[in-house]
C-alpha cells in the first residue's frame, strides 16, 4: 500500500493491531496505518478490503 | 551451498520499492534462491548465486528503501547489509520514470564510496512517455557504470553482467556540497581515523544527521580518546546548525543531481494526459491559483456533496423516511409489548435510550454524512491532492509570516496520537510541548468529526460560512501562536510530491469503505456508552441537575436551554454532539444563527474522551485538565463572542 500523503510504499507487513504497528500512543487497537515516513494516519483496510486491494494491484502490475 | 570454502564475491541489491530490484533478482540468479531473515531481525532478505563469465557471485535483494538514513525496519536493514557487507558491486536499481528523485541516492551511495553500478530499469515505460535518457552522459558525469534495462524483458542483462564482470574500482568522484557543508564534513571527515565501510565523508554526513547506527559504529571504530574528540565536535556542527541541517543536505543533492542530469533526460512530446497532470500539479500549489481550487473543492466536494446530498438527501431518507416510518414504530412497538419495566423501557428507547441516542445517531444521522465525506475523501486523496494542499497552506502561512506546520496537520485531519507524537519529537522545552498540545486539543484533529459538523451546517446558507471563516480564524491563530512559541524554520515540513494522477475507482472504494468501518468500529460502542451513562444520570435524576447548571452558559452564548443535552454528547465525542445539534436543528429549536454558534463552540471543544485520555497520558492529569479547562473556557468565550456579533450585525438573523 502506498501512503495518502507522501505516497511512499508503506511496508506490507506494517497493519493494525499485530504488534508491528508503527503507531504507539494509541489504545484499544488502533485501526490506522501510520505511514512511518510522515506520520500521515492511512486506513487499515480489514481482511476482506485489503484483499480487494491486492487484487488491485495485481492487476495493475500484470497489464 | 552452505559449504563454501572460500565466501564468494557479493552483489548487492539496493533501490526504491517497486523498482524490479526482485524481477532482476530471478533474472539473474534463476532457481538457485533462499529467503531467509536477515540475523537478529525479522526482515527477509533472498539469497542466490550465479555464474558470470566463469565466476560464481552470491546475489543479495535487499529491502527497498528511500534513503541512507533509514526509518523503517526494512530500511534499517537494506542499510545494514551495506555496512557489513564487503560486495563487490552493488547494483542501485532505480525507476527511469522517477530518475530525478531516486539519483539523489546514487549519490549517497557513491559518496559512501561503494562499487555502484547503476542499473536504470524500466526504460520501456519511460519511453512509452516520451523520455529519451543519454546514459552514456549520466555515465560521465556520475563516475560509476549506468546500464539501462528493461529487465521485465532481459533487456540489458547482458551488458549488465559484463558490468558486473569487469568491475573495477575506481576512486569515486567527489560532488561537492556548499562550502559551509564542506567545511563541517571536513572538519569532522579529519577527525575519523576509524575503518569504516563507508568513506569517511559518508560516515560524517551521517553523523552530522545524528544517525544511531553510525554513532554505534564509531564508538567501537575510535580509540578512546579519538571518539571523545569526534563526539564533540559533532556535538557542536550539530548545534550550530541544528534546524536546517537535513533540508540543506536534501536541497544540495537535488541541485547537484540537476547538473548530473543536464542534458541528459530529453523530454520529446509527451502524451495528452501528463502534461495536464503537471499543469494542475502546478496550479494547485500556487497561492494565487491554489486557493481558488481549494474553495471550488470546499464548495462542490463540501457544501454541495457532503452537505447537500450525504446530508440533506442521504439523511432524509435514512432518518425521515425509513427509520422513522418503517423501523422505529415496529422497534418501538415490540419495546412497549415485552417490557414493561419504565427503566428497562427507558434505557432501549426512552429519551436517552439505546436505540434512541445510539443506534440512531450512529447509523441514521452519522453514518451518511461521513460516509459521503470519507467517499470526498479518498477520492482528493487518491489524486495526491493532499501533500499539494499542505504545501500550498505551508506557503500562504510563510508569505504573512505564520508557521504552516503547525497548521498542516490539522488541515489534513492526521490522527490525534499523530500529533502527539510529531509534538514531542520535534519540540524541545515543555513550555512549548504544552503550548502546542493546547493548540492540539483547540484545533480539530479529527476530520470524520468535522465532516459531521460540516455536514450539519450545509443545510442552513450562511451558517457554513460564518463557521468556515470561524475556523480560519482559528487557523490563523494557531500558525501566529506557534510562530510565536517555535520560532525558526524547522524542516519537518518538507516533501516530494508524488504525481497527481486520476482517482482509481477500486483504491477510493477499499480506502471509503475501511475510513467508514473503523470510524463505525469506533463511534458505535461509544455512541452506546454514552447513551447508558445519560440514562443513568437520568434514572438517577443527575441529569437534570447538569443541565440546570450548565444551562446559564448555554444561555449565556444565545441558545436555548434544549441545546445544553447536545454539549453533554459534545464531551464524548464532537461528532456525537454535533448529531444532537442537528436533532435540534430538524425538530425547529435552532435559529440559523444559534446553529452556527453552537457549531463554532462544540467545534473548539475538548475532541473527545479518547484525546484527553491521550493528552493525559502524554502531558499528566494535572496538566491535561487545566487544558482541558483553558480549551472549554475558550470554546465559549469564541462562542459568545460570535454570538455578539451576529446579534448585533443581523447576520443570519
Ligand atoms: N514496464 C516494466 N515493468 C517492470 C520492469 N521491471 C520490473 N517491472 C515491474 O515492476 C514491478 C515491481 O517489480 P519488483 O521486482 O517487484 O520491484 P522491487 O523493487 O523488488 O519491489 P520491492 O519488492 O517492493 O522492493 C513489477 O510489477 C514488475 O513486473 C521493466 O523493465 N519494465
Ligand atoms: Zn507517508
Ligand atoms: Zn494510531
Amino acid at each position: 500500500m502506498n501512503c495518502g500523503l507522501c505516497g511512499k510504499e508503506i511496508p506490507a507487513d506494517l497493519g493494525p493491531g499485530d504488534g508491528k504497528s508503527p503507531c504507539g500512543s494509541c489504545r484499544g487497537g488502533c485501526r490506522k496505518i501510520h505511514c512511518p515516513y510522515c506520520g500521515y494516519a492511512n486506513p487499515a483496510p480489514g481482511k476482506f478490503l485489503r484483499k480487494m486491494l491486492q487484487k488491485n494491484n495485481e492487476e495493475k502490475t500484470d497489464e | 551451498m552452505a559449504e563454501q570454502q572460500q565466501p564468494l564475491p557479493k552483489v548487492v541489491l539496493v533501490g526504491n520499492p517497486n523498482v524490479g530490484k526482485s524481477v532482476l533478482f530471478n533474472v539473474l540468479t534463476g532457481a538457485y534462491t533462499t529467503v531467509s531473515n536477515y540475523p537478529g531481525t525479522s526482515v527477509e532478505v533472498s539469497r542466490g548465486q550465479c555464474e558470470i563469465a566463469g565466476t560464481d557471485y552470491e546475489i543479495l535483494d535487499t529491502p527497498g528503501m528511500y534513503s541512507i538514513m533509514p526509518i523503517t525496519e526494512e530500511e534499517r536493514v537494506a542499510r545494514q547489509i551495506l555496512l557489513q557487507e564487503t560486495p563487490h558491486a552493488v547494483l542501485h536499481v532505480i525507476d527511469a520514470r522517477n530518475i530525478e528523485r531516486m539519483l539523489p541516492m546514487t549519490l549517497q551511495l557513491i559518496e559512501a564510496g561503494l562499487p555502484i553500478i547503476l542499473v536504470v530499469n524500466i526504460l520501456d515505460e519511460a519511453k512509452r512517455l516520451g523520455m529519451e535518457i543519454d546514459l552514456q552522459k549520466l555515465q560521465k558525469n556520475l563516475g560509476v557504470p549506468v546500464i539501462g534495462t528493461v529487465m521485465k524483458r532481459r533487456q540489458g542483462l547482458p551488458e549488465l553482467q559484463q558490468a558486473i564482470s569487469e568491475y573495477a574500482s575506481v576512486p569515486h568522484k567527489t560532488f561537492t556540497y556548499g562550502s559551509d557543508l564542506e567545511r563541517d564534513v571536513t572538519r569532522l571527515a579529519t577527525v575519523i581515523k576509524g575503518d569504516y565501510r563507508f568513506s569517511k565523508r559518508a560516515t560524517s554526513l551521517l553523523l552530522m544527521q545524528k544517525d544511531e547506527d553510525v554513532e554505534q559504529l564509531i564508538v567501537t571504530g575510535e580509540n578512546t580518546e579519538n571518539l571523545e574528540l569526534l563526539q564533540t565536535l559533532v556535538r557542536d556542527v550539530i548545534f550550530e546548525r541544528r534546524a536546517d541541517l537535513h533540508l540543506q543536505i536534501s536541497m544540495e543533492r537535488k541541485k547537484i543531481c540537476k547538473q548530473m542530469l543536464d542534458g541528459v533526460v530529453q523530454q520529446t512530446e509527451l502524451s495528452e494526459k501528463e502534461p495536464f497532470a503537471e499543469l494542475l500539479s502546478r496550479w494547485t500549489v500556487n497561492p494565487w491559483s491554489g486557493v481558488p481550487i481549494l474553495l471550488l473543492v470546499v464548495y462542490f466536494g463540501l457544501y454541495k456533496f457532503v452537505g447537500g446530498f450525504g446530508a440533506g438527501t442521504l439523511v432524509d431518507l435514512l432518518e425521515g423516511n425509513i427509520f422513522e416510518e418503517y423501523i422505529n414504530p415496529p422497534v418501538i412497538n415490540f419495546v412497549q409489548q415485552h417490557v414493561s419495566a419504565e427503566w428497562l423501557f427507558e434505557l432501549l428507547v426512552g429519551e436517552y435510550g439505546l436505540w434512541t441516542l445510539g443506534i440512531r445517531y450512529a447509523v441514521a444521522l452519522v453514518l451518511p454524512i461521513v460516509g459521503t465525506f470519507f467517499l470526498m475523501f479518498s477520492l482528493l486523496e487518491d489524486t495526491g491532492y493532499f501533500p499539494r494542499l499542505a504545501l500550498l497552506v505551508d506557503r500562504v502561512f510563510k508569505k504573512i509570516g505564520l508557521s504552516g506546520r503547525a497548521v498542516i496537520p490539522m488541515v489534513l485531519g492526521f490522527g490525534c496520537d499523530t500529533m502527539a507524537t510529531m509534538v514531542t519529537r520535534t519540540l524541545e522545552t515543555v513550555r512549548e510541548r504544552i503550548i502546542a498540545t493546547i493548540l492540539l486539543a483547540l484545533a480539530i484533529p479529527c476530520s470524520a468529526q468535522l465532516g459531521v459538523i460540516l455536514g450539519l451546517l450545509s443545510g442552513v446558507p450562511g451558517a457554513l460560512a460564518v463557521w468556515l471563516l470561524a475556523m480560519i480564524l482559528v487557523f490563523l491563530l494557531v500558525g501566529l501562536l506557534a510562530a510565536k512559541v517555535m520560532p525558526g524554520e524547522h524542516p519537518i515540513f518538507y516533501m516530494e510530491l508524488p504525481p497527481m494522477r486520476l482517482p482509481q475507482l477500486r483504491n477510493v472504494l477499499v480506502k471509503t469503505l475501511s475510513r467508514m468501518q473503523s470510524y463505525f468500529m469506533e463511534i458505535l460502542p461509544l455512541f452506546l456508552f454514552a447513551s447508558f451513562i445519560l440514562w443513568s444520570l437520568k434514572m438517577l435524576n443527575v441529569l437534570e441537575g447538569l443541565i440546570g447548571a450548565l444551562s446559564p452558559v448555554v444561555r449565556a452564548i444565545g441558545l436555548p436551554v434544549e441545546a445544553t443535552s447536545a454539549f453533554v454528547f459534545g464531551f464524548f465525542r464532537r461528532d456525537f454532539g454535533a448529531a444532537g445539534l442537528y436533532d435540534l436543528q430538524t425538530n425547529g429549536l435552532l435559529t440559523p444563527a444559534q446553529l452556527t454558534v453552537a457549531a463554532v463552540t462544540l467545534t473548539l471543544f475538548v475532541p473527545c474522551i479518547a484525546q484527553f485520555l491521550m493528552m493525559k497520558k502524554e502531558r499528566g492529569l494535572r496538566v491535561s485538565v487545566s487544558i482541558f479547562v483553558f480549551v472549554s473556557l475558550l470554546a465559549f468565550s469564541c462562542g459568545w463572542v460570535l454570538n455578539k456579533i451576529l446579534l448585533t450585525t443581523g447576520l443570519l438573523a
